[in-house]
């Protein structure tokens, strides 16, 4: 690892990065726009400019330069010796910053950016707050550039960072520099607007307030925000993420640098898939059948509720008997001769959907086997759209659109016994093998088909455990309210088994229990569910859950 | 002006001008052997277009695009880089005025003035008779003539404003010092 002098001290960092990260890694704050180690190399904004040490010719000595040099683009070299804190470099910042606010509009009590904008940041720190320029400043109107996407150019500061992505991550390449000089513009060819898989990512590339989400646009203000980490259930790969809520709930959500996944970026999917949590049809009530309907039920009933019937369909001693009955108060009534039995099928089954985390499949699956040591364990449907698309750069956005399939296939490998696709288990369930099953489901969008739907519904005593209302409710002996990721704590391992912790951002719907802990009340376990403590119990049989991947922070004044 | 939005998702079919014909992509294709890569053909390419249209339309713009396997927003890029370009429609001559420091000095403003007086239009606009368009340049590289302009091809030296009447009906305006390049057919007529 090369050894660099900066303002005198020195510093060890990774050989073949620019001075500048070296410097940002180190805990410096340089200011800077235009670099970003995830693009190229232009070196145009000017900010992040240093003195360094060359040869004199005159002398042969060691000797600062005449000159400076953009610190983003001279590499790191052992014994390399240069220096922000001087004279010369803080009066480049200056100079700089008074010319990035030449024309730059003092609007920020309007502006979405206040608070995390660069614009704001280094004028406080390093530039004069005041112009000296009286005439009037170039006013641009703002422009409609794509479905998500503001652009407000008189804010812009030319880094061209959002030229680069659309160029060098997503391949696409609509945005462009127009014009020359002072009359610059970020712009799309008319009618060919900014429109692809991973165009949010230009809001948040974006240093000032130029770029902006329509989405979120006029709604918080950003230091009314708190983050938690979290990982996107949008698709299988984990795209590590920062949930922005407050008590109002979610209001953005934005990526969380992953060496080993999404990097900085994350695609439009994760980044917009969370307004299904908001939805006002959320179930918010379990409710279990009385006659025809659906009746309301407390949570304190739903472990005797659940436990008997299911113990008794597992113990399947009796003959069968009429469906139905007040309040399930007759367990029994609901058993029949399991068709499955004497094939090594129990009549029950527990569906455990890709969305659940592992912590929480663990928990509902040992629960089944609790109860029914034959009890068939079943992946939950795995929804796929389209095929894997990968851009330029190496970002895939999965075809697999849910978080956790891998975690779910490893638990039912490693438990054993009876397990089946969901295929197999729709398939089983229209022939009448199962005698009660408890389905999970948890997806944003509408999974239940009719052929779902139908299957489903020759199953006597039904558990669906969802977030909304679907098909499955006529069928439901029980229906339970899910929470949503957001909601839960735990981890997800994606399609290349690695397993992620996310935490908690709010707290679940009101009248709606988190999965997790409703789980280890069901199997009798005291106190509060905690992941953590869970996944231990499990690392204890399963050495895949005995470590989790956490990707590193950022440096703290990096963008 | 941030309250006023601009709509750049859509682009109306009027809005998009006329099309290149297949004999001029075929004179771009005629330039590909020429260059080590598609995207460095653009610069000939933009010239082709222009002498065969007047100016860079938007569809030509993505047909070029197309032709050459660029984003189409690469072409804006260098089309609105050099000023040379245009894009939008332009009269049937072209008066370029110099606006740099040594024609400003030698009086190039009140020829400024007096033109568009003449003229009543504006910078990148056309006349309504479709006889003239006008743009300011930063040098016409011509300083020792300052103040100067050039009609189409043709470089008035040390023009002053009562020298215009006398200018604007110059026969010369028309002249094309051909051929420019064996590699260039003449601008065709534009009409505007
Ligand atoms: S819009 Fe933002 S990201 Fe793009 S060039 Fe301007 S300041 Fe940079
Ligand atoms: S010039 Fe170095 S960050 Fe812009
Ligand atoms: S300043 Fe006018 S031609 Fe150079």
């Amino acid at each position: 690892m090369p050894k660099i002098i900066i303002d005198g001290h020195t510093i060890e960092c990774r050989s073949g990065i620019p001075v500048l990260q070296a410097a940002l890694e180190a805990g410096l704050a340089v200011p800077h726009y235009c670099y970003h180690p995830g693009l190229s190399v232009v070196a145009s904004c000017r900010l992040c400019l240093m003195e360094m040490k060359m040869p004199n010719p005159k002398t042969g000595q060691m000797d600062w330069a005449p000159k400076l040099f953009p610190s983003c683009q001279t590499p790191v070299r052992d014994g390399l010796e240069v220096r922000f804190r001087s004279d010369p470099v803080r009066e480049n910042q200056q100079h700089v910053m008074e010319y990035y606010l030449l024309n730059h509009p003092l609007d920020c009590p309007v502006c979405d950016k206040a608070g995390e904008c660069y614009l704001q940041d280094y004028t406080e720190a390093n530039g004069p707050a005041t112009s000296r320029m009286v005439e009037d400043k170039t006013k641009n109107p703002k422009k409609d550039i794509g479905p998500h996407t503001l652009l407000y150019q008189d804010r812009c500061v030319l880094c061209s960072r959002c030229v680069r992505f659309c160029d060098e991550i997503a391949g696409t390449g609509e945005l462009a520099v127009v014009g020359r000089g002072s009359r610059c513009e970020i712009d799309v060819l008319p009618g060919q607007p900014l429109e692809n898989p991973l165009q949010g990512n230009v809001v948040d590339l974006c240093p000032v307030g130029a770029l902006l989400d329509k989405g979120f646009l006029f709604k918080q203000r950003v230091w009314l925000l708190r983050s938690a980490r979290s990982v996107s259930p949008a698709d299988s790969r984990g795209q590590t993420i920062w949930i922005d809520y407050n008590e109002a709930g979610i209001h953005r959500i934005r990526p969380r640098y992953n060496e080993k996944i999404n990097e900085w970026w994350i695609s439009d999917e994760a980044r917009f898939g969370w307004k299904h949590v908001h939805r006002p049809d959320r179930l918010r009530q379990p409710r279990i059948r009385q006659g025809v309907a659906l009746q309301p039920a407390r949570w304190e009933e739903l472990p005797g509720l659940l436990r008997a019937p299911f113990a008794g369909v597992a113990a399947c001693a009796s003959p069968a008997g009429p469906g139905g009955g007040a309040r399930l108060a007759q367990p029994p009534s609901l058993l029949g001769r399991g068709q499955g039995e004497g094939q090594g099928i129990g009549p029950l089954a527990a569906v455990l959907s890709p969305m659940l985390t592992c912590e929480e499949a663990w928990l509902l699956a040992k629960l089944a086997r609790s109860l029914a040591p034959q009890a068939t364990l079943v992946l939950g449907h795995v929804p796929v759209s389209g095929h894997d698309q990968t851009y330029p750069n190496g970002f895939t956005i999965k075809a697999e659109k849910c978080p956790n399939r891998r975690g779910v296939e490893t638990i039912l490998q490693h438990l054993g016994g009876p397990t089946a696709s969901f295929q197999e288990f729709l398939a089983q369930a229209v022939e009448g093998r199962f005698r009660a099953a408890y389905v999970t489901g948890g997806y944003p969008d509408a999974w239940v088909t009719d052929p779902v739907a139908a299957a489903l519904a020759r199953i006597p005593f039904l558990v669906v455990h969802d977030l909304f209302p679907s098909a499955l409710d006529g069928a439901a002996a029980v229906q339970i309210p899910g929470a949503a990721w957001t909601e839960r704590e735990g981890t997800f391992m994606n399609c290349d088994g690695l397993l992620q912790p996310f935490e908690r951002a709010l707290p679940p719907l009101e009248g709606v229990k988190a999965d997790g802990q409703f789980f280890y009340e069901l199997l009798g376990q005291p106190g509060l569910f905690r992941a953590q403590t869970v996944r231990e119990t499990m690392a204890a049989e399963l050495p895949q859950f005995s470590e989790v991947f956490i990707p590193r922070d950022l440096p703290k004044r990096a963008h | 002006m941030s309250w006023r939005t601009i709509d750049r998702r859509t682009a109306a079919e009027q809005d998009l001008g006329p099309g290149l014909n297949d004999a001029v992509k075929e004179k771009i294709r005629s330039f590909f052997p020429r260059y080590p890569t598609k995207r460095a053909v653009l610069l000939p390419a933009l010239h082709i277009a222009q002498d065969a249209l007047g100016y860079i339309s938007l569809r030509a713009m993505r047909e070029l695009a197309e032709l050459l396997e660029l984003p189409p927003s690469a072409v804006l890029d260098v089309v609105t880089f050099y000023t040379h370009f245009w894009t939008h429609s332009r009269g049937r001559k072209t008066i370029v005025l110099c606006r740099s420091l040594t024609c400003e000095l030698m009086g190039g403003g009140r020829v400024r003035e007096g033109l568009e007086q003449r003229l009543g239009i504006g910078e990148h606009e056309t006349t309504p008779d479709g006889q003239w368009s006008y743009m300011t340049e930063e040098c016409l590289a011509a300083c020792e003539h300052a103040p100067c302009l050039l009609i189409n091809e043709k470089l008035h030296k040390g023009v002053q404003a009562e020298d215009l009447d006398r200018i604007l009906v110059d026969p010369e305006n028309d002249h094309l010092d051909m051929p420019r390049s064996t590699l260039f057919d003449a601008p065709a007529e534009t009409k505007p």
